[in-house]
């Protein structure tokens, strides 16, 4: 028995030893070798007189305006550590982290900021885009394919969850609303696993499909979207709206404050004579202004942006 | 109904109202007066703008109350917003005055002084003769260095720590009454006792630039200067986030001023200017006694073959001595304890009797 211990004593040292071997390696050589190999990755500082006088105005490598435009930062407050992502330029805190839509196959193309062609109302729609799942509004289903369910679907996993709206500040949710189609019989959510699949397959072969059959895939995978979508009035009235708000578990405070006066009225009293379109996104503006193209057909038709 | 009696309405509304608001005490205020919250509390609220720059449009309610701007109304900054919907925002001029008085002189709050001090610093655009600076597009701007600044509380009670102090607030709430008012007056005043952002936190803002390798060659500094604070013990200790040692601001900025006024090294107000060096590590918060030539060895010298051989070399030399001793030693004890372990093992085999 003594001979157990004194081997279990022995064995326990050794480890001791290969824990500070590893520790004084971290130290010394590795630490070495590592400033080396960190120092040949550097953009070295080159003092020339060509560097000094020389700026490449206009010149954005990818690196400099998609990479290096966003980054995280820690601040240190001693009672707390505020960690956020940092927008260059952006003086606001933001305190507030949600994750890219992993199960949105739209999102593969148009980005997690789709709208962008309508001026006025764009930060509007991007912010509704947050939590509504495009095919909710661009989506609009015939008389006899509603089933009027809407459900939650967690941005990241993609699963089905309970709605994240009591005890959570007004859209920050981990999740967005995603409508339901009778297939079958069958109560299915609209964004099938076959779309997906066709999607991101598309995706993976865009740079070896030839125009024609990029045409076609455009064409399969937009083929749902209607061409006016659904209208700001349409969800934010209390006669009758598009979303069922209190089954998708809003209460009522939120409910009354989503379809109050004041969101109605700024909506329709105001936007009637500054904002023209705000009532309804997908139609053509009268004003020259806004003379641009439903926004949806042309995000059928028009290369998707590049995020 | 004409267009005009249509809207009659609602301009009696907005005139009561804006009276209402005008007359409120400001105490019953908020910042968020004109309701911009109605829209801008949503974390999506963002857009990509013509020249590819991400503009998030959200702001965080909690968060801005608890910075040293969470009274200033938004308006206060954004004073082109008359109207709701409004048309894009313009930048916010920093400068502008505010709607906060300040006490002292009783005179609406500015930054001006801020600039005036920037101006004259080496962080300016203009040379001494107002000539543009080559490159003037590189120095700093407000929003270049500055987030909305945080308060960052501390508690003196007991021990000094990070936070606000129970015991403190109700020797306030003696004499004064408004809890609003409590707060913020004690987070300002503890947070100007001591460092409003952290050593690593100074010490990141400051590489943004000072760290760019095309920046700093085309203003030939000698150095990349987050890089080389990083390498010094300094540097090491604010990155594990020590308090108590020195950042950029502590040895570049003149004792008791703004810590805008940096200056060039040749100009005599450096703080590290030939004259100055000595003064600033033998501070009676950091090195009190130390000589002059204390603070003449190089400080932001790079461990780099090339810039800095004799550093170079001396600190390779001692890696490799430390290493070079307690590995072998290791060696030894692990074979050591590997005899004990296993007193009869041999490679070679005995021979059978």
């Amino acid at each position: 028995m003594k001979c157990f211990f004194t081997k279990l004593y022995v064995l326990a040292f050794m480890g001791l030893v290969v824990f500070f071997s590893v520790l004084i390696w971290k130290l010394t050589f590795a630490h070495l070798i590592h400033e080396y190999h960190a120092r040949k990755g550097d953009v070295s500082v080159q003092h020339t007189e060509e560097a000094r006088q020389k700026k490449e105005k206009g010149k954005q490598t990818f690196d400099k305006m998609i990479l290096e435009s966003e980054d995280r930062v820690k601040h240190y407050l001693g009672y707390r550590v505020l960690e956020e992502q940092r927008i260059k330029g952006h003086f606001h805190h933001i305190g507030v982290d949600i994750g890219p839509d992993n199960r949105s196959y739209c999102r593969s193309c148009h980005g997690d900021m789709p709208h962008d062609s309508v001026k006025d109302i764009r930060a509007f729609l991007n912010m509704h885009a947050f939590f509504v799942a495009c095919q909710t509004c661009h989506v609009k289903l015939g008389e006899d394919e509603k089933t009027n369910v809407y459900k939650w679907y967690d941005r990241k996993t993609g699963e089905i969850v309970a709605s994240p709206v009591n005890g959570s500040a007004p859209g920050t949710y981990q999740a967005k609303i995603i409508p339901f189609v009778r297939e079958n019989g069958k109560l299915v959510r609209i964004d099938s696993e076959e779309m997906m699949q066709f999607a991101t397959d598309y995706k993976e072969n865009e740079k070896v499909l030839s125009e024609g059959q990029k045409s076609k895939a455009k064409k399969v995978i937009h083929k749902i979207i209607s061409k006016i979508p659904v209208k700001c009035e349409e969800c934010h009235t209390k006669n009758n709206p598009i979303l069922p708000l209190a089954e998708l578990g809003y209460p009522k405070t939120r409910i009354d404050s989503i379809t109050s006066t004041e969101v109605v009225g700024m909506i329709k009293n105001y936007t009637e004579f500054h904002m023209p379109k705000m009532l309804s996104p997908g139609e053509k503006s009268v004003t020259p202004q806004l003379q641009a193209e439903p926004l949806l057909k042309q995000q059928s038709e028009a290369p998707p942006k590049e995020h | 109904m004409s267009l005009k009696s249509r809207s009659a309405p609602f301009g009696y509304i907005g005139v009561f109202v804006l009276l209402t608001i005008y007359f409120m005490p400001a105490s019953v205020l908020g910042a968020d007066v004109g309701n911009c919250l109605l829209c801008h509390k949503y974390p999506g609220l963002s857009r990509v703008d013509e020249n590819a720059q991400m503009r998030l449009l959200y702001v965080n309610e909690d968060i801005f109350s608890k910075s040293v701007h969470g009274k200033v109304k938004c308006e206060g900054c954004h004073t082109d917003i008359t109207k709701i919907p409004h048309d894009p925002a313009k930048p916010v001029d920093c400068l502008a005055l505010c709607h906060i008085i300040e006490p002292t002189s009783e005179q609406k709050f500015t930054h001006k002084s801020v600039a005036t001090s920037l101006e004259d610093s080496v962080h300016s655009k203009t040379d001494k003769d107002g000539k543009e600076k080559p490159f003037s597009e590189d120095m700093p701007t407000c929003k270049d260095c500055h987030d909305n600044p945080m308060f960052r509380p501390l508690s003196f009670v007991k021990i000094v720590r990070p936070g606000v102090a129970e015991d403190a607030l109700g020797r306030c709430r003696v004499c004064h009454t408004q809890e609003e008012f409590i707060n913020r007056f004690y987070n300002h005043i503890t947070t100007r006792l001591h460092k409003s952002r952290s050593p690593l936190n100074i010490a990141e803002s400051c590489a943004r630039c000072h760290d760019d390798p095309e920046l700093v060659a085309r203003h030939n500094l000698a150095t990349t200067a987050g890089g080389s604070y990083g390498q010094t013990f300094h540097g090491k200790a604010a990155n594990l986030l020590d308090e108590s040692v020195p950042d950029c601001l502590d040895c570049h900025v003149p004792k008791g001023k703004s810590v805008h006024q940096m200056y060039k090294n040749k100009d005599p107000r450096a703080t590290t200017n030939k004259e100055n060096r000595g003064k600033i590590c033998n501070s009676v918060d950091c090195h009190p006694g130390a000589s002059a030539q204390f603070a003449n060895y190089k400080v932001h010298a790079e461990f780099d073959k090339k810039s800095n051989p004799v550093i170079y070399w001396f600190t390779t030399f001692f890696i490799i001595l430390t290493g070079g001793t307690l590995l072998p030693l290791m060696a030894i004890l692990f074979l050591d304890l590997l005899r004990r372990l296993f007193p009869n093992a041999s490679f070679s085999r005995r021979k059978e009797k």
